[in-house]
């Protein structure tokens, strides 16, 4: 019992399940833990790394200094002493675009500074008067206040069917990604609606990564940093024979493909010796590497074998596949498979510019604001690759409400539809009877606000004209002339 | 008089019903199971006890006095002999079961928590949590609360409860079972403050009532029975379940106070549960549903109100209406945009409410004066159906008695007029997808038995007349009527807010009539010019030029200058533009280069890109600046232009349109030939690993992509010799080239070859075998053997081939079939996530509690339909308005884009599959629920 709770508890501090089990063999409370030493977790078969982070992550500081630059775990809560450093991309403005901004506040006018941008770009090659620029300002104020967006407009709705509509003439199959690189994604309505469900992982995830420095000229520099992001398993570099009479594993490294992957028979031998089943047994012996059972049993050596067969030896978990592409004179990597936090730490990639398909991902990484910009981007190029056009105030305005409250939401029952505040919408969307019983259990109140609820009841709803009253007070006098 | 909302509810809450308010509410106790005496009458304290409402015409209701349909109904009640649960709060009790304490009734935190939890609670009402939240955090503070061993309160030891599905709790350590009465009994101990802790407001719902003891029985009105031809009574799925529910609340009654065993009282009990369970939800997991006689699982209350059939989302969400007609649809391309041709037949039941006031009353009797069927003689005049009195009474209007009723009509009476030109009503096609599915258009009166329209409207509302329906509303009130006027009129809808482009526009022939009529600038004599314009009311015609005998004459960009504004000006590249490395404008050869200056077309071809719908860049601007009336003028005028221009050309096309020279079809053969021949070398190639792999991609796969690049080449190859040799002059290869029907790679199908065929985006490979059809080899990788169809549609395609094509053709179908419920699916959660967002009057964008979804609509608070292809201003517009004409002179704007598509982009031309409009979602919008309830 106490141990299955301590399990959880390891667990709820983000210790994998494999590590906790280990502890618990010789620990049972979260406190023994905590009062455990490094040491003492290595001899009970860590890594001395896994030591330190899980000794973090339970509280307690290590005082072993460890060598070189520690990693600052971001999901640790622990002591982070480091302070964020905010970076702002400030763009200068032209001289034409200030003076135009000046004009433009004097005036009193709202212009949003993209069209004051646009303004300055057209005339950026003319030289024209101040009566001309201030004029300029004026039309476009003009302009610009007349395509402004009605008041009380139910804007929801109408992005809803801008987005909806088109999804009819969507097709429904996944093509391959533009260009060479042959990497399936997800296209068409299934990628909308994954957009749309907020999906923890995309079916098809997938990673543009573009290089800078030299990786980005040289195409072996690039294909050396294609090679540590791309997972590795021991059955890409090497071929791995059981040897039932010697009760051994006998893995013949493929030389060729080994340093195609930039590794060496030591880098083999130093991973697959932290593989769990077969830790510290693996020996390298001319140009072969042997592993020996420590233990006479076949069983042993199958688990063994599978262990070592799928064991990772060199990339960043997730990445199946990383594709070389050469596009605008640098190159750049096409992934199959995500994982944005451990991406952006390898050299030679620019962190900038990663791009990530999926969603989620972004949002623990990089933030809510991120998220909203990644869906918005998402579904632009969705709808975009169908050749629809869909105007982005209505993508962003759906982004907006998904990201409304710094997480994620779904559209649908498990996301914005199904926390509404009224109960007769909740009930008239989906799983009715669950809501109704519910309301009427702590008492709700409806007040009605929405346009579900006030169908039902059959009154106007409290949008466009329904927004407004009028009222007309005839003057005296006058309905004695009827 | 009073009309309009006078009343509105402000809130509802919800609450329980306690058995005592259960017992007050009743007309009646309710305790035999019988329905009906021998004669056919409700028994008293039976299910259909007339205490509870009348059903059957002539009866009154025995508590309130009313006769059908104005007495509302009556709750009754069944005392349970035994409590039993409410299945619908299992979920809830086991919660309340494991929070508090068995003996005290405490919920098992101390003191210090239950403060922090309640303090956090009223935190989050005060920050505007819902509902949802709230519930959350209490299931929370429950869980909490559970699995302590000891009560802190008074110390007594807790055992574990399980729940057995659906409504059995056992108390882990002896399996001994909860009867409900000890539920009930633990559920009463919960002290009020407590329950506060836990979400629940003991004023609304105590936990013990969640046990019932007493059973609410629905008034008979809820549950009608319906007598069956033969004389039969048939009872409503609720009546048949409360019978059971009877008859066994009976039987264990009995037994119970026989002093029966203990077994059979408690098996019985069980039976009522199971009874009481399914009356409330027949779908419960872990019980089998209750079924009719037949078999048929019973509709009990939770059925009722669930799912799309359910009340919420068939009866209360969306609701039957009168005054709205239903027929075929047919086209009128001499009707106005905002027209609707409506039957006689059909106008003669449609109404229009019109109060009689002094004004209108010498007219409105003459009107009643003529009955419901006036003569037909001089055309079409409206009747009336109905008069209202000032009392509300509603007197039928026939021919006998019309002219006694017109003789009564006083002021304050309303009649209902029949439908009559100008009136204002609503038409719509199914799948509603956006806004402009439904839109308000006057009603012209007109012969037939179909509604008829301007073929412009077809693309907003998807509709073709291969045999659609559509919808006719007709509104009842002056407000109704204004707001219809000016939000939703055809010509208020002509720009989408999806894109910010015309969604109604010239479409098909009247682009290819305006094609006729610009290209090259054809010169017209007075009969051909006056022929062509002949339609136009109220224009000047233009002063003709002369030529060099002499001869009077007008040009076609002469005359479709008179359609456009007179301060009209803009530039952009029509659809027939080649595209050039180097476009020389004003001196374009193919006359694509389009510039119109004060209202003159100077050069340039009108087409799609001109007036079409939704690329329509004439239409666009005017839509946009000169108002909606003058669109509607324009749309009108253009599409009587390009009429009169195209019936004085005269233009057909047909299957010799296809035809091309001996040659031309030898070069394709050649061609093909010569592909095909390449795939075989490819094949061998990779039969015998010479074959170059991509990286990235296994050798078969490399196979693959090099064959249908290969094949792809072919079919281009082939499309762009018969395109050549089809010439400019061919009317297909017109209609695609101006943009009015078809495309080149439909023609180079056609005329050409048809091309690979492909499923998944692939070869075709499946079938038999090793090979997809039994007339080849297997393992044969060749062009033929995998789909490539080398013959055109015109040629005809041989046996293999055509079969392939159904298969390529078959997945086009499960495609769109497989969408629309997808789609579907996904706009009804986009809409009901979305719906109740608007923008405030300070520009935020909120929801309807207050939320502020976005601080500033779209970034920049602009409207996606008043946008410039979804930029908030036109620059072009703006430098031509301030410099004048010289502002490309000024700017040095050489080649900024004049003439970006909007709407539909071409699709790729590898992923074109033939897609007729299918029409199996057109009347029934299917399920789109994805599991859950």
């Amino acid at each position: 019992m106490a141990k299955k709770d301590t399990l959880k508890a390891l667990v709820s501090r983000d210790i994998s399940e494999e590590v906790a089990g280990l502890l618990l063999t010789k620990y049972s409370t979260l406190s023994m833990v905590s009062a455990a030493s490094a040491e003492d977790l290595v001899d009970l078969g860590l890594t001395e790394e896994e030591a330190e982070s899980t000794l973090r992550k339970i509280g307690k500081r290590t005082t072993r200094t460890v060598p070189g630059t520690p990693k600052t775990k971001i999901a640790a809560p622990e002591p982070k002493t480091e302070s964020i450093e905010e970076v702002f991309h400030k763009r200068n403005l032209s001289p034409a675009e200030i003076k135009l901004k000046e004009i433009a506040d004097k005036q009193g006018s709202a212009l949003p500074m993209k069209i004051i941008t646009d303004i300055a770009n057209g005339i950026e090659r003319a030289d024209l008067s101040d009566d001309i620029y201030t004029r300029l300002v004026a039309t476009a104020d003009r302009m610009y206040t007349s395509h402004l967006m009605d008041k009380n407009e139910s804007t929801g709705v109408m992005a809803a069917h801008s987005i909806g509509e088109p999804g009819t003439q969507m097709n429904m199959r996944t093509f391959h990604y533009a260009g060479v690189a042959n990497i399936n994604v997800t296209q068409g309505l299934p990628r909308l609606i994954e957009i749309v469900d907020a999906r923890r992982v995309p079916s098809t995830p997938s990673m543009e990564i573009p290089l800078t420095g030299i990786a980005a000229e040289d195409e072996s520099v690039a294909r050396h940093v294609a090679s540590e992001i791309e997972v590795t398993s021991l059955l890409d570099i090497a071929s791995v024979e059981t040897d039932i009479t010697n009760m051994r594993l006998v893995i013949v490294p493929n030389a060729r493909k080994m340093v195609q992957r930039g590794l060496t028979e030591g880098d083999v031998v130093e991973r697959l010796n932290k593989v769990k089943a077969v830790r510290g047994l693996v020996k390298s012996a001319d140009l072969q590497i042997i592993i020996t059972s420590d233990e006479p049993s076949y069983k042993k050596l199958q688990v063994m074998y599978d262990a070592v067969k799928t064991a990772k030896i060199k990339g960043i978990d997730g990445i199946a596949r990383a594709v070389l592409n050469k596009s605008g004179g640098s190159w750049k990597i096409i992934t199959e498979g995500s994982n944005l936090k451990e991406v952006l730490k390898v050299e030679g990639v620019n962190a900038n510019k990663v791009m990530t398909n999926s969603i989620l991902e972004v949002a623990d990484v990089l933030g809510i604001e991120a998220a909203r910009n990644s869906i918005i981007r998402e579904a632009m190029m969705t709808l975009g690759e169908a050749g629809l056009d869909v105007d982005i105030r209505h993508i962003m305005l759906v982004a907006d409400l998904m990201t409304n409250d710094g997480q994620v939401k779904a559209i649908g029952r498990h996301g914005v539809s199904g926390k509404k505040s009224s109960v007769l919408a909740r009930a008239a969307f989906e799983i009715t009877a669950a809501h109704l019983l519910h309301a009427a259990m702590v008492g709700e109140l409806d007040s009605l606000e929405g346009v579900t609820e006030n169908i039902i009841v059959g009154q106007p709803v409290t949008l466009g004209t329904g927004a407004v009253n009028l009222i007309y007070t005839p003057k005296k006098g006058e309905r004695s002339n009827e | 008089m009073m009309r309009g909302i006078t009343k509105r509810i402000g809130s509802i809450r919800f609450s329980c019903v306690s058995p005592d308010e259960i017992r007050r509410m009743s007309a009646t106790k309710i305790i035999t199971a019988d329905t009906y005496d021998d004669e056919g009458y409700p028994i008293e304290m039976g299910l259909m006890d007339p205490h509870m409402g009348v059903i059957e015409p002539g009866l009154r209701c025995k508590t309130c006095g009313c006769k059908v349909d104005e007495c509302p109904g009556h709750f009754g009640h069944i005392d349970l002999a035994m409590p039993v649960i409410h299945v619908g709060f299992i979920k809830d009790i086991k919660l309340m079961l494991e929070s508090t304490c068995r003996s005290c009734g405490r919920i098992m935190l101390t003191a210090e928590q239950i403060e922090s939890r309640r303090d956090d609670m009223s935190e989050m009402r005060d920050l505007g949590g819902g509902t949802i939240d709230l519930k959350n955090f209490s299931k929370e503070t429950a869980k909490d609360a559970s699995n302590k061993g000891v009560c802190p309160y008074c110390g007594t030891e807790q055992i574990k409860i399980k729940l057995d599905k659906p409504t059995t709790f056992r108390e882990v350590d002896d399996n001994h079972k909860l009867t409900p009465k000890e539920v009930r009994e633990r559920l009463e101990r919960i002290p009020d403050e407590d329950l506060k802790t836990l979400g629940m407001d003991p004023a609304t719902c105590r936990p013990e009532w969640m046990v019932l003891t007493a059973l609410a029985v629905p008034p008979v009105t809820v549950r009608p029975s319906i007598t069956l031809d033969s004389g039969d009574r048939s009872e409503d799925d609720l009546t048949h379940k409360l019978v059971d529910v009877l008859r066994i609340n009976q039987r264990l009654r009995e037994n119970r106070d026989a002093g029966a065993p203990q077994l059979i009282v408690e098996d019985l009990w069980e039976l009522l549960q199971y009874h009481v369970t399914t009356y409330f939800d027949n779908q419960t997991s872990g019980i089998p549903p209750a079924r009719h006689r037949s078999g048929r699982p019973l509709k009990t209350l939770a059925q009722r109100l669930k799912g799309k059939e359910g009340r919420f989302r068939s009866n209360l969400s969306g609701k039957r209406v009168n005054f709205s007609a239903r027929t075929v649809i047919s086209p009128d391309p001499t009707l106005s945009i905002n027209e609707v041709g409506v039957p006689y037949i059909a106008a003669r039941e449609l109404t229009v409410p019109v109060h009689v006031n002094e004004h209108n009353i010498e007219k409105l009797r003459a009107i009643v004066a003529r009955g419901p069927t006036p003569s037909m003689e001089n055309g079409y005049v409206p009747g009336v159906n109905y008069v209202i009195r000032a009392d509300g009474r509603r007197i039928r209007v026939t021919e006998r008695n019309a002219e006694e009723v017109s003789g009564n009509i006083d002021l304050d009476y309303t009649i209902e007029r029949q439908l009559m030109d100008g009136d204002v009503v609503l038409f719509n096609r199914q799948p509603s997808l956006h806004r402009m599915s439904m839109m308000a258009h006057r009603v012209k009166m007109m012969d037939g038995k179909t509604f008829r329209f301007n073929l412009c409207d077809c693309p907003p509302y998807n509709a073709d007349f291969d045999g659609d329906e559509m919808n006719l509303h007709v509104l009842q009130s002056d407000e109704a009527r204004a707001e219809a006027r000016i939000l939703m009129q055809v010509q208020e809808n002509i720009l989408s807010p999806r894109y910010g482009g015309p969604i109604i526009g010239a479409i098909h022939d009247h682009i290819t009539g305006a094609y006729f009529l610009t290209h090259e600038n054809p010169r017209f004599g007075r009969a051909e010019a006056m022929n062509i314009i002949s339609k136009l009311k109220g224009i000047e015609v233009p002063k003709p030029l002369t030529d060099k005998n002499g001869k009077e004459y007008w040009t076609g960009k002469q005359l479709f200058s008179i359609v456009l504004p007179e301060d009209f000006r803009t530039t952009f590249k029509a659809n027939i533009c080649q595209n050039c490395d180097l476009c020389i404008k004003e001196d374009c050869r193919f006359d694509a280069y389009v510039k119109i200056r004060g209202g003159q077309l100077l050069c340039g071809t009108i087409d799609v890109k001109g007036i079409g719908n939704s690329k329509g860049k004439i239409l666009d601007r005017i839509a946009r600046d000169y108002g909606s009336d003058r669109a509607a003028r324009f749309i009108n005028e253009v599409t009587k232009l390009a009429l009169g221009a195209l019936m004085n050309h005269g233009f057909s096309t047909g299957i010799g349109d296809e035809d091309i020279p001996d040659e031309a079809a030898l070069q394709i053969a050649n061609n093909n030939q010569e592909c095909i021949n390449k795939v075989t070398e490819l094949v061998e190639s990779y039969q015998n690993g010479t074959l170059d792999q991509m990286p990235g991609r296994s050798l078969r796969e490399t196979l693959e992509v090099r064959v249908m690049t290969v094949l792809g080449q072919a079919r281009d190859e082939a499309g762009r010799i018969a395109g050549k040799h089809l010439g400019l002059m061919n009317p297909a290869v017109i209609m695609a080239k101006a943009g009015a029907r078809g495309s080149m790679l439909n023609l180079s199908q056609m005329a050409g070859c048809v091309g690979q065929q492909a499923v998944r985006g692939e070869r075709l490979s499946r079938g038999y075998w090793n090979r997809t059809l039994p007339h080849f080899h297997k393992g044969d990788l060749g062009a033929h053997a995998r789909g490539f169809c080398s013959n055109s549609y015109k040629s005809g395609l041989n046996p293999t081939e055509f079969f392939f094509h159904a298969m390529g053709g078959r997945e086009g179908l499960v495609d769109t079939a497989v969408r629309t419920s997808r789609s579907g699916y996904m706009q009804r959660r986009l809409v009901s996530a979305l719906e109740d967002l608007k923008l405030t009057s300070d520009g935020t964008v909120r929801n309807t509690v207050g939320t502020v979804i976005q601080f500033k609509y779209g970034e920049d608070g602009v409207d996606p339909s008043r946008t410039v292809r979804g930029k908030a201003i036109d620059l072009d517009d703006l430098f031509a308005e301030v410099l004048g004409d010289d502002a490309d002179i000024l700017l040095r704007i050489d080649d900024r884009d004049v003439g970006e598509d909007y709407g539909t982009r071409e699709k790729d031309e590898m992923e074109y599959t033939e897609e007729e409009d299918s029409e199996e979602y057109d009347d029934i919008e299917s399920d789109f629920e994805g599991g859950g309830e």
